[in-house]
């Protein structure tokens, strides 16, 4: 049985009564602080971690009990960077622990918070980036008349598509006319290629861009599948604006919530739990 | 994602985990092809980063404000006092205080050319017998070698006084009072306001002169620097800082064996409670701040997991977890007393696992101020104790924190007595040599306190017949204190290697070393000469004066050398007259000086000295009005210290701590070594002070007693 992890998800997030990205951020930065924590304390050599941070604050108090001695203010300044590096050296394998788990993590937080879904009625780019010219034809522009767009009832065109020749590119300017997630098709030069397109504004799970090969950044920013290898697209993306999450009347990316609230969160966790960090 | 899974199968590793090489190619990808939320990688590495980030930061604007403000501060310095260091003879002196140092043994081992380093300072320098205080007491000697001036000026007449209102004895360096002001919520008492800490040590520390003129001074672990007080220069105080309970130091015995017996002092015992392989036994604390009923003690818990097999057992105190062998300490471990409220006290102790089977015993050494976290300040400025504590780990904090109590008590072994003893003295060499090297110009002195403690727990091995060692044949002796002058005389050629002609080195000691293998019990000689009463029926007292008639009491005596008469108005049930005092102490002084130990037939007391000749200055009052000077090999009982009377006047001492210093001042000199030759026939002790002020070009003050030495000559 084949499993819906979008669904999964939702569900989740359902389940916790999560329907606000803000709570969502809260609760994941939560976890994440406590996890992380956890897993650099165990990941991590705590007792030379421990070593390095009081020397570290050793010679930061040393140049000011001895701030008139201006050797011993400059040598203490030595010590505090070759200190500094030797912190660093010891958190870069705990590093190499938690930075692999905490940005697929982020990498998939990002999918549901990073954009909003395009507003109903409201304008939206498509952009199509096409593979150079082939042997059968001459101009960039061959390529570009070779394409078509298929779409759905529910999304209509609102202009003529604009052809940017000298970028291999085609972009249509879209309209959303109900709520939903749907497939636009785009043909070129006999084959053709689809794009989810999600209307409305719950939280669905969004991909901004599907890539042909370049299999990294697929992997960071785009939550579709592969095109496949000799289609003569590159590229298929939609400019959906960003969401920023309101606090006291500011607005913010998630990240920036998250890495304020999961420091803070770990901070109370490794006093709690007595991890050296 | 297939292919990306199948990828991942083949960088797992032999067990089936994903390999470093995988971690690795992931972290490369995250660099390589960055996107915004990749900046962020977890709290864990957030802090790592902020926090170097942050200590580079705040060092950066530590240095540029130092930088930017160091002309101001110079020339601010310059305008005040005029080039510090413009008639200064050396750049730095340098003053090695080693507690008890003999001179005879010194020479002795020097002649066995056993040290090499004071022999060199002999040659090239001074090397005499230093006059020490009347009383040759450690906390008396060194208030006159910080302050230049005798007793009667600083106030410090031995390690205990007395109060005249009710003849009980109290810390002669420091008084320590919780806040006055208390408010009950429910089952707490809560305190408002500080806790006060009076120093009783008068006097200034030449140190205070040296910073007046601008002149930065190291001040490690000299004795009566508690409570620290404010000048140019860090001082981490030494003997007389208390443990967290506000004892001297209280060591704690837990064990599985059953005994009633209490120690006479210095420690307690704890039971341990063994159920299903695991014990359970407690660190006895300070009272809580917040009982509504005073003596309520703090604890912390811990357990012990014997693993009989290998002889070692696994040792759990609040988060920190360990284990032991027998016969070895821990680390220090930090022990939080946590009385509620968010009211903690902080302390250190080490545990020594003494025995595993068929008993089970931990020793716990007193619990020292953490002084990472002073819960009452041990340095000046507070953060110089913070800062020795990262810089080089915990340390021990107790002024006496040679637990010579409990090898008396036998609680300790020699060897683990040494290895406690050592491990303080390497603790104090490094900060030694860090100030050393902070120090580059002004004055860094240190006190080592292993060189009295060895010496007064060792003697009985340097003796052919110490009644504290008859059990041990003379050839087994080891060699200790031959050791221990040995060590010390090591450091003294680390310290040389350190310095240059421009520093001058000073080696002195407080004061000499004798044996101590006969006990006098002054109190008894009082009561059998009629002096000293006791209440009807009773024919020896009990500690502090117990059964005691003071109706009928002309003089006792408490604490080490001082005797003192039962004076009408000035002690509350005082019956001498203030004017038959002088007889009385005439009459006292023939009677004791020359007292013969019919056992042996050796003079027990070579030297009674009326204090009225000696001593000058506004807190005479509170000195004893003689001072008993014993002869070699004999010193003030056990007893006899804590103001008991007992049935014999004169008796052996089996105990373990049998040699000292406590007698006759002229018997016990200390010594005198200098890099640079001093032209002085008998220096003192008191001369300390003065000598180092006119080195660095400074006018004396006019209440000085002691007087500068001459200079010889110096090289360039």
């Amino acid at each position: 049985m084949a499993i819906d992890g979008h669904a999964v998800v939702i569900a989740t997030f359902n389940l916790f009564l999560l329907t606000s990205p803000l709570a969502i951020v809260v609760i994941v930065s939560l976890v994440v602080g406590l996890l992380m924590v956890v897993l650099f304390g165990y990941t991590s050599d705590q007792k030379a971690i421990g070593i390095a941070k009081d020397q570290l604050k050793a010679h930061l108090l040393a140049v000011r009990l001895y701030r008139d001695q201006i050797p011993v203010v400059m040598g203490s300044y030595g010590k505090i960077l070759r200190g500094t590096g030797r912190y660093l050296k010891l958190a870069f394998k705990p590093l190499l622990y938690v930075i692999i788990p905490i940005t697929l993590l982020m990498v998939q937080i990002d999918r549901y918070l990073g954009q909003n879904p395009l507003p109903v009625n409201a304008p939206f780019l498509l952009t199509v980036h096409l593979a150079a010219a082939s042997a059968g034809q001459t101009t960039a522009s061959d390529v570009l008349n070779d394409v078509a767009l298929d779409l759905p009832p529910e999304i209509s065109m609102t202009a003529p598509p604009v052809h940017i020749p000298a970028e291999n590119e085609i972009v249509w300017r879209l309209a959303g006319s109900k709520e939903g997630e749907y497939e636009v098709k785009i043909a070129a030069a006999g084959q053709s290629a689809e794009k989810a397109v999600c209307v409305g504004s719950d939280l669905p799970r969004i991909s901004t861009v599907r890539l042909r090969g370049q299999f990294w950044q697929r992997m960071f920013s785009s939550a579709e599948s592969a095109l496949p290898e000799n289609s003569p697209i590159e590229s298929i993306s939609i400019n959906y604006p960003d969401r920023n999450i309101e606090i006291a009347g500011y607005g913010m990316n998630w990240i920036w919530l998250f890495f304020i609230l999961s420091m803070v969160a770990g901070f109370i966790f490794k006093e709690l739990l007595g991890i050296q960090i | 994602m297939k292919r990306l899974c199948g990828q991942r199968i083949a960088l797992r590793d032999g067990r089936g985990r994903p390999s470093l090489h995988w971690y690795l190619f992931l972290l490369l990808a995250v660099v390589l092809f960055p996107t915004a939320s990749h900046a962020y990688a977890g709290p864990g590495a957030g802090f790592a980063v902020l926090s170097s980030f942050w200590a580079i930061f705040v060092a950066f604007l530590y240095s540029f404000y130092a930088l930017m403000t160091w002309p101001i501060r110079q020339l601010f310095r310059f305008l005040r006092r005029r080039n510090a260091y413009g008639k200064a003879t050396f750049e730095r002196a340098v003053i090695l205080g080693f507690d008890g140092m003999d001179p005879d043994l010194a020479d002795r081992f020097m002649e066995e050319g056993r040290l090499p380093n004071l022999a060199k300072l002999r040659e090239k320098g001074t090397f005499s017998k230093l006059r020490t205080t009347f009383p040759a007491i450690s906390p008396v000697a060194w208030s006159t070698f910080m302050t230049g001036v005798n007793p009667g000026k600083h106030n410090i007449y031995d390690f205990l006084a007395r109060d005249t209102s009710n003849y009980l004895p109290f810390l002669s360096s420091a008084e320590i009072k919780g806040p006055k002001r208390h408010i009950k919520i429910g089952k707490y008492s809560i305190p408002f306001g500080k806790t006060e800490i009076k120093a009783m040590r008068k006097g200034t520390p030449f140190w205070h002169w040296l910073g007046n003129a601008g002149i930065f001074s190291s001040v490690i672990r000299v004795p009566v620097t508690f409570p620290p007080e404010k000048f140019q220069g860090v001082l981490l105080s030494g003997m007389c800082v208390p443990d967290l309970k506000g004892s001297q130091g209280t060591f704690c015995l837990c064990t599985t064996r059953a005994s009633s017996d209490k120690f006479r002092e210095g420690g307690v015992r704890v039971p341990i409670e063994r159920k299903n392989g695991v014990c359970r036994s407690y660190i006895p604390g300070p009272d809580s701040p917040l009982a509504e009923k005073a003596g309520t003690e703090l604890r912390v818990n811990f357990e012990i997991r014997p693993e009989l097999g290998s002889k070692q057992a696994r040792f759990v105190v609040g988060s920190e977890k360990f284990t032991l062998k027998v016969g070895e300490y821990s680390e220090w471990i930090p022990a939080e007393f946590k009385a509620g409220m968010g009211f903690t006290a902080h302390g250190i102790c080490r545990f020594y696992l003494k025995e595993l089977s068929p008993e089970v015993e931990v020793y716990v050494t007193p619990v020292n101020i953490d002084p990472g976290h002073p819960d009452l300040p041990i340095s000046h400025p507070v953060t110089y104790s913070i800062y020795l504590a990262k810089l080089f780990g915990p340390y021990a904090t107790l002024g006496l924190a040679e637990d010579t109590w409990a090898l008396n008590e036998h609680v300790l072994d020699d060897d683990a007595f040494l290895a406690q003893a050592y491990g303080n003295h390497e603790d104090r060499e490094r900060m030694l040599f860090d100030a050393l090297e902070k120090t580059k110009q002004g004055l860094c002195t240190c006190v080592f306190d292993t060189t009295d403690r060895v010496q007064h727990m060792f003697w009985r091995y340097l003796e052919e017949d110490h009644p504290a060692a008859r059990d041990v044949p003379h050839s087994q002796h080891p060699p200790v204190i031959q050791d221990l002058y040995e060590r010390m005389d090591g450091l003294i050629g680390r310290v040389m290697e350190k310095i240059d002609d421009d520093t001058l080195l000073m080696v002195i000691s407080d004061h000499g070393f004798k044996s101590f293998a006969r006990c006098m019990n002054v109190n008894a000689w009082l009561h059998q000469n009629g002096y000293l009463a006791l209440k009807d029926g009773k024919t020896e007292s009990g500690d502090w004066f117990e059964d005691v008639d003071w109706s009928r009491t002309r003089a006792y005596t408490m604490g080490l050398n001082g005797l003192y008469l039962n004076i009408k108005g000035r002690e509350k049930q005082g019956i001498v007259d203030p004017g038959e005092t002088e007889a009385l102490k005439d009459e006292l002084q023939k009677k004791l000086n020359g007292l013969v130990d019919p056992a042996s037939g050796a003079i027990g007391v070579t030297g009674v000295f009326i204090t009225d000749a000696f001593y000058r200055g506004p807190y005479t009052e509170n000195a004893p009005d003689l001072l008993v000077g014993y002869g070699a090999g004999y010193r003030a009982s056990w007893d006899s210290v804590m103001g008991k009377v007992t049935g014999q006047v004169f008796e052996d001492n089996t105990k373990a701590w049998s040699g000292d210093h406590c007698i006759d001042p002229r018997l016990v000199p200390g010594v005198l070594f200098s890099s640079h030759k001093f032209i002085e026939d008998k220096p003192a002790i008191v001369d300390v002070a003065p000598t180092i002020l006119k080195l660095f070009g400074l006018a004396l003050p006019a209440h000085f007693d002691g007087k500068a030495w001459t200079l010889a000559a110096k090289a360039h």
